[in-house]
């Protein structure tokens, strides 16, 4: 397939240009991603080494450590939190797409506007919305000043808190597809809508939504898996007192010491959400990637 | 009607996007070390431009950064191209992993990989590893972005070119590309970000010389309220963004 | 297209700095272990550049360090991690030729008991987990079971380190800090579920903010942390618990892969001269490991009741063990089951 046309002399190369398109890609990947993902599946059926790394003594029970329902659990309420983020970041992100793609001028600033704040570091932007949630922060502050409520509310250390990290955190996941998808959208076939009766909402509801569903598909692909896999939000704003499986992940390669079942754990979840996206969207003739 | 609630509603969802800016902002004021306000000072900003580890750490983000971005965009969007034109399961295979592993998995198996590379080769961990593994990571959302933009395109006017004697590379450089630069400029925004925000990987990759940003900035933060921090946030938020109204205005020009 | 060159040769034009030539030294330590000068002045005196790097925990360290080619020339683990990385080859044996300071350090430290005759490291600060606490707070807590009260109930914070918290819950059931055995750790394990509806967070050192401002009421804390915050909140208090507690100490160890050997012996050497050590802990509010040092020390430092206690309380320590594999799994899994609770 791709080795055998670059064997071939640089006329019929040019010919046949799709690899030279795919081949530095395909290069990056199996150097810096499948041998090292190669290295990790190597790792699991290695046993741990004492103090971290692994030692060369072959052996099973990484896997078989990983059939409990305490793991499944965890998976479990995961895939919930990432979920609900994930339609929460749709929501959020879909009309602010929408406006950047319509906008007429100062796109590429409005686009800059979404990104800025993720030029610095996430963690501090972290520790700024645990500073604003608490029982003493700044939302608390306010509406007690104003009256509005008595007692502080608990806005943070709980699911909420991390729902709200997760879609702060992952918000230009979503734009950024969705904007790429809808600026593409012929304004002509909105005008035609407009043109036959339709009202505005009927044109976004049978129009424009199904024209931008690649870019609908795209995002939430990227902020469910992010968030299946983030460990620092959840840590931080959930206070810590749940395991999610990021974190749950994150803890076998730093306080546990257990590079293997580290690399067990993550290889398996990695293959049940493949597992999930190709089911779902397998079916259909448009593939993700 | 809806054309006055969607400028609003865009306000609203910045104002939620830059809310935490505004804290740090009005907290690298404070002359206090903690949130308790004490007064205003400018003497946090003194000392994150003096401290020598932040400046340099700044200046090796943005040039990994940049490097990363270049890198990861052309070959990112070259191989959407390929990808769109016939459908390559390995590599789409591939792509579709990369984004689904959790950074710690990736960080760890790529130390891995130069730890072992480089005992053999007697090299260090440095810039360069930093960089490609930013690359490593990049590349999928790339991908993911300008390909989801492809999808929307009319494969017909290629087919014109072709027919009209353009040769398969012609028709890509000059009759789909330049339709395809928007979203190649999200994924490259996209990747850029990726890079300078990644702490994970970063943090297990990068050698002696090599600390990043995010690296110093974790540490500092993680300590508990260094008010530097804020002052470098709001800085580079500042300073990127008068060169983002700065580019805008020599563009509309 | 042209924004996006002019910023790329901003950038690299900023990457490019100066290669600083001439001897260097790699030194990787904990945060907010040195003073200002400490570092610049060690460069002047000795000519050599330092590049000094920093980390949070160890296994992120370890992790570096453990390939064996990491780079670095001086790091500093916690003591418990010193006998792993014998294990592992990592260490160098010390010279204690050219560490004339050595006799610096306060006899108990001189004696590691993880090192006794200091072959491998030299204690450099140490730290102890305790209790912060608000003075709102009466009749004031003594004991790890005073966390478990109820009074505290959403105001209260542990620190999120298995160790630390199993630690206090086998403090507080009589047992030792590193036990093993699976029934005692089931045990201590029933108490932090039991705990765990009364804990608003488990969190280091960014609950300090929070004890400040007067959010949380009691934590578990390091004291050195607790220091910081006392600084800022005089009104807070530190207190070592009455049935123990966990002691560390974070060592200097030179590294094998080491090929500046002279230049890192002279820079521990330097940092156990009495002068700099009192230098780092006016600045840092650390606890050194340094007799001399303190003695330079005004009392109102050196006798810190948070930093420094008297010899007594200090008996009811017990330091961190390594923990064997088998022990570290049971740990870790029953640190996941409580966080699953």
């Amino acid at each position: 397939m791709c080795g055998g046309t670059i064997m071939m002399n640089w006329r019929s190369r040019l010919a046949e240009p799709r690899s030279l398109f795919l081949a530095p890609a395909g290069l990056f990947l199996v150097a810096l991603f499948l041998v090292p993902l190669a290295i990790l599946l190597y790792y699991t059926f290695l046993q741990r080494g004492a103090y971290g790394g692994v030692l060369p003594a072959f052996t099973l029970e990484n896997w078989q450590r990983l059939v409990d329902p305490l793991y499944a659990g965890i998976l479990y309420r995961t895939s919930l939190v990432a979920l609900v983020s994930t339609l929460i970041c749709l929501l959020l992100g879909f009309p602010l797409a929408l406006f950047i793609a319509r906008a007429e001028r100062h796109r590429n600033l409005y686009l800059h506007l979404v990104m800025l704040p993720f030029w610095t570091s996430f963690l501090v932007r972290t520790y700024a919305w645990m500073f604003l949630l608490r029982d003493t922060g700044l939302v608390n502050t306010v509406l007690q000043a104003t009256g509005i409520i008595k007692e502080p509310l608990p806005l943070l250390y709980n699911y909420g808190a991390v729902v709200l990290g997760l879609v702060y955190g992952y918000l230009p996941f979503m734009v950024l597809p969705l904007y790429a998808t809808l600026e593409r959208i012929d304004k002509s076939l909105l005008d035609a809508a407009a043109d036959l009766g339709a009202k505005p909402l009927q044109t976004l509801w049978r129009v424009t939504l199904p024209l931008s569903a690649p870019g609908i598909a795209a995002g939430c692909v990227l902020v469910f898996i992010a968030c299946l896999g983030a460990y620092l939000t959840p840590d931080l704003l959930g206070g810590g007192k749940t395991i999610l499986a990021g974190t749950l992940i994150q803890n076998q390669f730093t306080n546990a010491r257990d590079w293997p079942f580290g690399a067990a754990l993550s290889l398996s979840m990695m293959a049940l959400v493949v597992g999930m996206l190709y089911a779902g969207i397998g079916r259909r003739k448009e593939r993700l990637l | 009607m809806k054309t006055r609630l969607l400028p609003l509603y865009a306000a609203a969802v910045y104002l939620f996007l830059h809310l935490p800016m505004l804290v740090l902002a009005v907290f690298s004021l404070n002359s206090s070390r903690f949130t308790v306000w004490e007064g205003i000072s400018l003497k946090w900003y003194r000392a994150a431009l003096a401290d020598q580890q932040l400046m340099e750490a700044t200046s090796n983000s943005l040039a990994i950064a940049f490097a990363a971005t270049l890198i990861s965009t052309t070959v990112g969007t070259l191989c959407a191209y390929g990808l769109w034109r016939r459908h390559s399961g390995w590599i789409s295979g591939s792509l579709v992993l990369s984004l689904v592993t959790p950074e710690i998995v990736m960080g760890i198996a790529l130390l891995a990989l130069f730890q072992w590379v480089f005992r053999n080769l007697g090299a260090h961990l440095g810039m360069h590893t930093v960089i490609l593994a930013h690359v490593s990571f990049c590349i999928a959302y790339v991908v993911v972005v300008v390909l989801a933009r492809l999808r929307t395109f009319d494969r017909s006017l290629e087919e014109a070119a072709l027919d009209l004697g353009a040769s398969e590379w012609q028709a890509f450089l000059r009759v789909t590309l330049p339709s395809l630069y928007p979203a190649v400029g999200a994924a490259a925004l996209l990747a850029f970000t990726l890079s300078f925000d990644d702490y994970v990987i970063t943090s297990l990759v990068s050698g002696v010389d090599s600390e990043t940003l995010p690296m110093v900035l974790y540490a500092m933060a993680r300590r508990g309220g260094n008010p530097e921090v804020n002052a470098i946030s709001t800085l580079i938020v500042f300073g990127l963004g008068v060169l983002i109204l700065a580019s805008e205005r020599l563009q509309t020009r | 297209m042209n924004r996006r060159l002019f910023l790329m040769g901003v950038a690299g034009a900023a990457g490019c700095s100066p290669a600083r030539r001439g001897p260097r030294l790699n030194v990787f330590n904990w945060s907010n272990y040195v003073a200002e000068e400490t570092i610049p002045r060690f460069e002047r005196e000795s000519g050599v550049h330092v590049r000094y790097g920093v980390f949070e925990s160890n296994e992120e360290m370890l992790a570096r360090v453990l390939s064996g080619n990491s780079g670095w020339d001086v790091v500093f683990p916690s003591h418990y991690y010193i006998q792993p990385m014998i294990e592992n080859g990592l260490l160098l044996p010390l010279e204690h030729g050219s560490l004339p300071h050595l006799n610096a350090l306060e006899p108990r430290f001189r004696n590691a008991p993880w090192d006794p005759t200091l072959q491998y490291c030299v204690p450099y600060m140490w730290g102890a987990s305790g209790i912060l606490y608000s003075p709102k707070l009466s009749p004031a807590p003594k004991a790890w079971a005073d966390l478990w009260d109820d009074r505290l109930r959403g105001r209260l914070t542990m620190l999120d380190d298995p160790a630390e918290v199993l630690g206090a819950c086998l403090k507080k059931l009589g047992h030792s800090l590193n036990a093993t055995e699976e029934p005692v750790l089931r045990q201590a394990q029933a108490e932090a579920i039991r705990q765990k509806p009364l804990i608003q967070a488990y969190l280091n050192a960014e609950v300090r903010d929070q004890m400040v401002a007067g959010d949380v009421l009691a934590s578990q804390l390091w004291a050195t942390t607790a220091q910081q915050a006392i600084d800022e909140a005089e009104q807070l208090r530190f207190v070592y618990p009455s049935e123990g507690f966990a002691v560390y100490a974070d060592c200097a160890v030179i590294l094998r892969e080491s090929r500046r050997i002279e230049l890192a012996h002279r820079f521990i050497d330097y940092l156990l001269r009495p002068e700099v050590a009192a230098e780092i802990v006016k600045e840092s509010r650390t606890a050194t490991a340094n007799g001399a040092a303190l003695q330079l020390l005004p009392p109102e430092i050196s006798h810190l009741p948070a930093l420094y206690p008297d010899a007594e309380t200090l008996s009811r320590g017990e330091w961190f063990a390594t923990m064997p594999a088998e022990a570290q799994r049971l740990r870790d899994r029953i640190w996941t089951e409580i966080k699953s609770a």
